[in-house]
């Protein structure tokens, strides 16, 4: 029912003849509506690509989330506002997006890729594909042709046309039986190199399950074919029968060191650096929980620094009532480098791998030996980190931004006094700059205040998403609040989906010129307000005279 | 041939189909950790092939468990211990050997197996699909069917069968 009809029943029912202001103001709403959906639907396909704001998952390919191409500052962001909103199919959105100077291409699981009008949110082609879209969208080369990179997180790593959307090549790792492929790629040249974890994690909570026999990986693989290179394993020992349960049931082990992050590029010295998770099942490693330096070319492992030994784990854990048999004994603590690594300069040309962990603790670590040259703890750690998902630097003002969660998680002890928030960080010397912290906004567990989604920062300012899903911009030099957005709200969305907000988690957010985007309701661990929103701001650049 | 049998009781029927939905999931359980065919990685990396072993060896602890009786008397273990039996609605004979005429005579009335089996057996997973939301209208309309005046689920209207007290 249109606007008009509405009115004329309102007050045809009433008795009354439909004032010509009424009239004429239905008239342009029925108007505009159609001339907006025409628009839509007459978008030109045709995408542009002269330039693009991210080289992946961290911004630049060492990973410090700093987006040197952006308009908004500590003078502007309060004039953030609200520009269109596209409602996803996925509730529990995973996909970080890649913009150019004219479309916005995002994964939404259950659709595919799509490649939004960056202007108005109006979609110009759809890439079909049924799957979890876990990963960045990066961009890439086969000869003239511009090509998307993507991770579907069960089925492998995808390569699309870039301009059309047209299918390239699927890419798996078939080295491991149960790969999940939940840290976006790199692209380095003819290059993709691809993280691999493990789907045995969650297998396990099968007590029937016989935990377990794989582990995490890097692989890398040619973009022109997608035909793999090499492939290293976190865990070089074959798994081997340890234990039984329940009479029949053949446990094994070692297994587990997943990778769950985009790796860091070292340029000068041809490596990538990366962390592990914890062990799935006992005997421990010394590469569980551990960072690596690895060769790009050949594949060969420079350096492994362990953090925390005797970490084993697995989702089997969470379930107490079982005492579950797959839960390895002794347990945990469960504090994975599920963040990706950072390459930074410090203040004087240091360069430095930063690398944050579940156990709320970051390293500054020597590439070139693995050495750790300070450490710094931040919080009591836990489960959903401690350090989650990433954090941010701005090497100018020589400061690193950690956001902590710290969040409990239900049937699982969180020994210790939680202390979430962002801290930035002295990279010289790890010493603590400021911390920003704030009240939850009710004592529900979805309302708990910490930050678990990666950060990213610009120009003088930081922004980070929390889990009680609020959106926030802080100054950079001072940890002082500038602008907030709740996203706890239903939006009216471009593509007329129904659409509603929820937590900030995973890859957080993005900024490209005067806009920042960013997917909110990532629920995945099932204990945060879902939804299914990706939010577009921009801020009002005043031109000079 | 025999006079008509009397209806078995809905509570009876009910304790009846626990017991079996006890036993059969259990030994099937203990199937597939004999068998090893859900242990591994490799096992889940063919899903597909999985959950066939899986329904295969479902079906063989149903055998196992339910076989022989059915064969012989149209019971499961669990009517067997409540005393109930699947007999033809037409006939209404319990299966094995009766009594014919005055003489004393006997003759061998086989159940009617490959209906309880390929009919009937069908719907047991159907109780399990109480947690699928949008299958579960079926396993409500199937039981809901034991209120009728002949006490028929679905299953017996299906296999043309009746449970009566023996």
């Amino acid at each position: 029912m249109n606007c008009l009809t509405m009115a004329r029943r309102v007050f045809v029912s009433s008795g009354r003849r439909m004032p010509l202001p009424v009239v004429m103001m239905c008239f342009c709403a029925v108007f505009f509506t159609r001339v907006v959906v025409a628009e839509c639907a007459a978008l030109d396909s045709q995408v542009g690509f002269e330039s693009s704001y991210a080289e992946g998952w961290g911004i630049d390919r060492r990973n410090t989330r700093y987006q040197p191409r952006s308009t908004i500052d500590s003078g502007n962001a309060a004039g953030l506002s609200l520009k269109w909103v596209y409602g996803l199919t996925s509730r529990t959105p995973r996909s970080y997006p890649l913009v150019t100077e004219d479309t916005i291409f995002l994964g939404d699981d259950g659709r595919g890729i799509v490649a939004l009008e960056r202007e108005t949110g109006c979609e110009r082609w759809i890439y079909e594909h049924d799957g979890q879209i876990s990963s960045s969208i990066l961009q890439g080369w086969i000869g003239e042709q511009r090509i998307l990179i993507f991770n579907d997180r069960n089925d492998g790593m995808f390569a699309i046309d870039a301009v059309d959307g047209e299918f390239v090549w699927h890419a798996k790792v078939e080295d491991e039986p149960a790969p999940w492929y939940s840290g976006s790629p790199l692209v380095l040249g003819d290059t993709v190199i691809l993280p691999v974890s493990s789907k045995e994690v969650g297998y396990s909570v099968n007590p029937i399950y016989g935990c377990c026999t794989t582990s995490g990986g890097m692989a890398a693989f040619d973009i022109n074919t997608g035909e793999k290179l090499w492939y290293i394993p976190t865990i070089e020992e074959i798994a081997k029968p340890t234990e039984r349960h329940w009479f029949f049931v053949q446990e094994y082990g070692p297994s587990g060191a997943p990778v769950w992050a985009a790796p860091s590029y070292d340029a000068k010295r041809g490596l990538i650096f990366f962390g592990t998770g914890q062990n799935y099942s006992h005997p421990a490693t010394d590469t569980s929980d551990s960072i690596f330096a690895v060769d790009v070319e050949t594949g060969e492992v420079r350096w492994v620094r362990q953090f925390t030994a005797n970490d084993a784990y697995t989702a089997a854990c969470n379930i107490e009532a079982l005492n579950h048999p797959n839960c390895a004994d002794p347990t945990g603590p469960d504090v994975d480098f599920g963040a990706a690594t950072m390459l930074v300069r410090n203040k004087s040309g240091r360069e430095l791998v930063l690398a944050g962990q579940k156990s709320a603790d970051v390293y500054a670590i020597d590439p070139e030996t693995g050495d750790v040259v300070w450490t710094q703890k931040l919080g009591r750690g836990g489960i959903i980190g401690g350090v989650h998902w990433g954090m941010a630097a701005n090497e100018s003002l020589g400061l690193v931004y950690v956001p902590i969660s710290d969040k409990k998680i239900v049937g699982f002890p969180s020994p210790g006094e939680p202390t979430p928030g962002l801290y930035a960080l002295d990279i010289e010397t790890g010493a603590r700059r400021w911390h920003y912290s704030r009240d939850s906004r009710c004592s529900d567990l979805e309302c708990v205040f910490g930050f678990s989604a990666a950060i990213i920062a610009s120009n003088d300012i930081v922004v980070a998403g929390s889990m009680d899903g609020i959106l926030e911009v802080l100054a950079a030099e001072s940890g002082k609040r500038l602008w907030s957005h709740d996203a706890w709200r239903d939006y009216p969305s471009v593509n007329d989906v129904v659409t509603s907000g929820g937590a900030f988690d995973a890859h957080g957010a993005m900024i490209a010129d005067d806009l920042l985007l960013v997917s909110s309701g990532y629920s995945y661990v099932g204990q945060q307000r879902g939804g299914n929103a990706f939010l577009v701001f921009q801020v009002e650049v005043k031109n000079e005279p | 041939m025999s006079r008509e049998l009397p209806l078995a009781g809905r509570f009876r029927r009910l304790v009846a189909t626990l017991v079996d939905a006890i036993l059969v999931p259990s030994l099937s359980l203990v199937l597939v950790m004999i068998t090893d065919v859900m242990e591994d990685a490799e096992d889940y990396a063919n899903l597909d092939l999985m959950l066939l072993w899986i329904f295969l060896l479902a079906i063989a602890a149903y055998m196992i468990l339910n076989g022989y009786t059915l064969w012989h008397q149209g019971q499961t273990l669990g009517k067997w211990l409540m005393g109930i039996a699947i007999v033809p609605a037409s006939s209404h004979v319990q299966a094995g050997f009766v009594r014919v005429g005055n003489e004393g005579k006997s003759v061998y009335v086989p159940a009617p197996f490959w209906k309880l089996i390929f009919i009937r057996a069908l719907f047991f997973p159907v109780l399990f699909l109480w947690v699928v939301p949008w299958l579960a209208l079926l396993p409500v309309l199937d039981q809901a069917l034991i209120f009728g005046k002949r006490r028929r689920c679905l299953h017996d209207l299906f296999a043309g069968t009746i449970v009566v007290r023996v």
